[in-house]
């Protein structure tokens, strides 16, 4: 007897849920759970986590992230009005700037500031001031790129109109075109929060005293101290999400907004 | 009536625009008066739009003199925003700006460019949306009103400024059929209230009952102008003729 296309359709997706419950099945059967509770989520080793793992770590990722976001903002604002200037030198270094901090390693970057230039210019850089410029220099190429493309997706016709109001250049794009620029660019934004979030880590390598360790350190140091695998790392990959998911939530969210104005 | 500013004149004289090495106006001589309402026709890119932007610098002439009130508006030291604050401009795209209510989209350039009090800069732009009969939508977005209402936002934006002279570029043509007619009864009313218009449109209805003069424009020139009756019934250039055939009877071969 042939099937219509919908029974087709259903038969083919309950094979795939019967699939993954097989898949899921195996998996429990095979896995060793007694190993997987001592080396990955051994409560033992997370109870003597906390409370520096919130206190100390999660603070100091949230305070290093916050610093590179300031300068990368700054930065960032500066860079995407030098690339849409008039100003033709500006354009370019804008560019040069962008193209530069985009195509090298942010592992690099930090190793510059952190070693390099000490050793160079013999001048000791505080450990916050390092985080600052060299998260805030990195992320700056890319949020300068993404401020660029939101204020060039303002519709043209808006400034023309504000123009035509007999506003000036400055007063147009400070009163209609970054505004809406702002609304533009807050998904993709929210998203170089996140990255920002997680290449805070990099501070890792800098020699940090305890009190300023970050999650990764943390995590790091505490696999050390426990000789117990994976549970510190788990816990510290824990704190990150609680960071990174509810602002890859925050993203989505604005996105449906911004796509339910403009659809009308 | 809410503009108290005189009416402005408007003198063109040989207008020269081109972009690149392309001349999109060819030497453009035209004479609005006071209160008078002159509409642009022609094809599409004969240069009607180009020439209305030109009138308030939104494109650069290459040559030519444009006076707006007696007021040079082509010397290049002129105040530019200055100028523009006496001049309305409405788009084919309404641009009203997005991030704003209908109300502050009508008050913005009032405080920020006239320097009006909060209070007054509403004051006037709610007797304004009043008369496009949009009092009632003053709190929505933009994006919550129709293609018309949204026109007539912008013509209410527009008048707040007590501008002496209005500009229109085919500000019908991106409407619903059915919300043409709003628009259009409030351009007939502010042309009889005495505003200076230059419009730009295809409604040749509205050119013939509203227009004091139709201006038809081929190539980047002037080929005919006339009072609307004589150039809409009874034009005398063969161009002008064809493209008349061609919109008041769009699907005759
Ligand atoms: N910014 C521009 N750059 C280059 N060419 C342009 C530009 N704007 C208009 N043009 C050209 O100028 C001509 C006249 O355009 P336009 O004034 O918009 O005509 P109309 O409004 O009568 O349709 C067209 O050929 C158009 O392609
Ligand atoms: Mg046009």
């Amino acid at each position: 007897m042939a099937l219509s296309p919908r029974q087709k359709q259903n038969y083919w997706r309950y094979s795939q849920y019967a699939l993954l419950a097989l898949i899921a099945i195996v998996l429990v059967i095979v896995a060793d759970w007694g190993t997987l509770r001592d080396k990955v989520f051994n409560p033992d080793i997370i109870a003597h986590q906390f409370p520096g793992v919130i206190t100390v770590a999660l603070k100091n990722t949230l305070i290093y992230t916050a610093l590179g976001f300031v300068v990368g903002l700054s930065l960032g604002v500066l860079l995407a009005l030098m690339k849409i200037s008039s100003i033709a030198p500006y354009r370019w270094i804008s560019t040069l700037y962008i193209e530069l901090f985009r195509g090298l390693p942010a592992l690099l970057v930090f190793i510059a500031f952190g070693y390099g230039i000490p050793l160079a210019f013999g001048l000791r850089l505080n450990n916050y001031v390092t985080v600052m410029l060299a998260l805030g220099m990195v992320s700056a190429a890319y949020i300068g790129e993404v401020l660029r493309a939101g204020l060039e997706a303002v519709p043209k016709g808006q400034y023309e109109a504000a123009r035509s109001l007999g506003m000036g250049h400055s007063r147009a794009m400070m009163t209609v075109i970054i505004p809406q620029a702002f609304r533009i660019v807050l998904p993709p934004l929210t998203n170089e929060i996140i990255l920002l979030t997680k290449d805070s880590s990099l501070v890792y390598l800098l020699g940090m005293s305890v009190a300023q360790y970050e999650l990764t350190k943390f995590g790091r140091e505490g696999i050390s101290a426990s000789g117990a695998g994976l549970t510190p790392l788990v816990v510290a990959g824990a704190c990150y999400l609680i960071i990174t998911v509810p602002l890859g939530l925050l993203a989505r969210h604005f996105e449906k907004r911004a796509g339910a104005r403009s659809r009308k | 009536m809410t503009s108290h500013s005189a009416p402005a004149s408007v003198t063109i004289k040989d207008l020269h625009k081109s972009y690149g090495e392309v001349e999109v106006l060819k030497g453009i001589d035209i004479n609005v008066s006071p209160g008078e309402v002159v509409c642009l026709i022609g094809p599409s890119g004969s240069g009607k739009s180009t020439l209305l932007r030109c009138v308030n610098l939104l494109e650069t002439p290459n040559s030519g003199l444009i006076e707006v009130a007696g007021h040079s508006v082509t010397d290049p030291d002129v105040n530019i925003d200055k100028m523009r604050t006496n001049v309305g401009m409405v788009f084919q795209q309404f641009n009203l700006f997005s991030h704003l209510t209908v109300l502050e989209n009508c008050t913005v350039a009032q405080i920020k460019v006239l320097k009006r009090s909060k209070a007054e800069a509403q004051k006037i732009a709610l007797e304004n949306l009043e008369k496009v009969g949009l009092a009632d939508k003053a709190g929505r977005h933009p994006d919550q009103l129709s293609g018309g209402q949204q026109q007539r936002v912008a013509i209410a934006r527009a008048l707040s400024m007590d501008p002496q002279l209005m500009l229109f570029d085919e500000p019908t043509s991106a409407l619903d059929p059915e919300t043409v007619g709003d628009v259009l009864s409030i351009m007939r009313q502010l042309a009889a209230e005495g505003m200076t218009m230059i419009v730009v449109t295809h409604e040749m209805a509205f050119a013939r009952d509203v227009a004091d003069r139709v201006v038809f424009m081929d190539g980047g020139v002037v080929v005919e102008e006339g009072p609307a009756h004589e150039v809409i019934g009874n034009p005398q250039h063969q161009r002008t003729q064809l493209f008349l055939s061609r919109v008041l009877n769009p699907t005759a071969q």
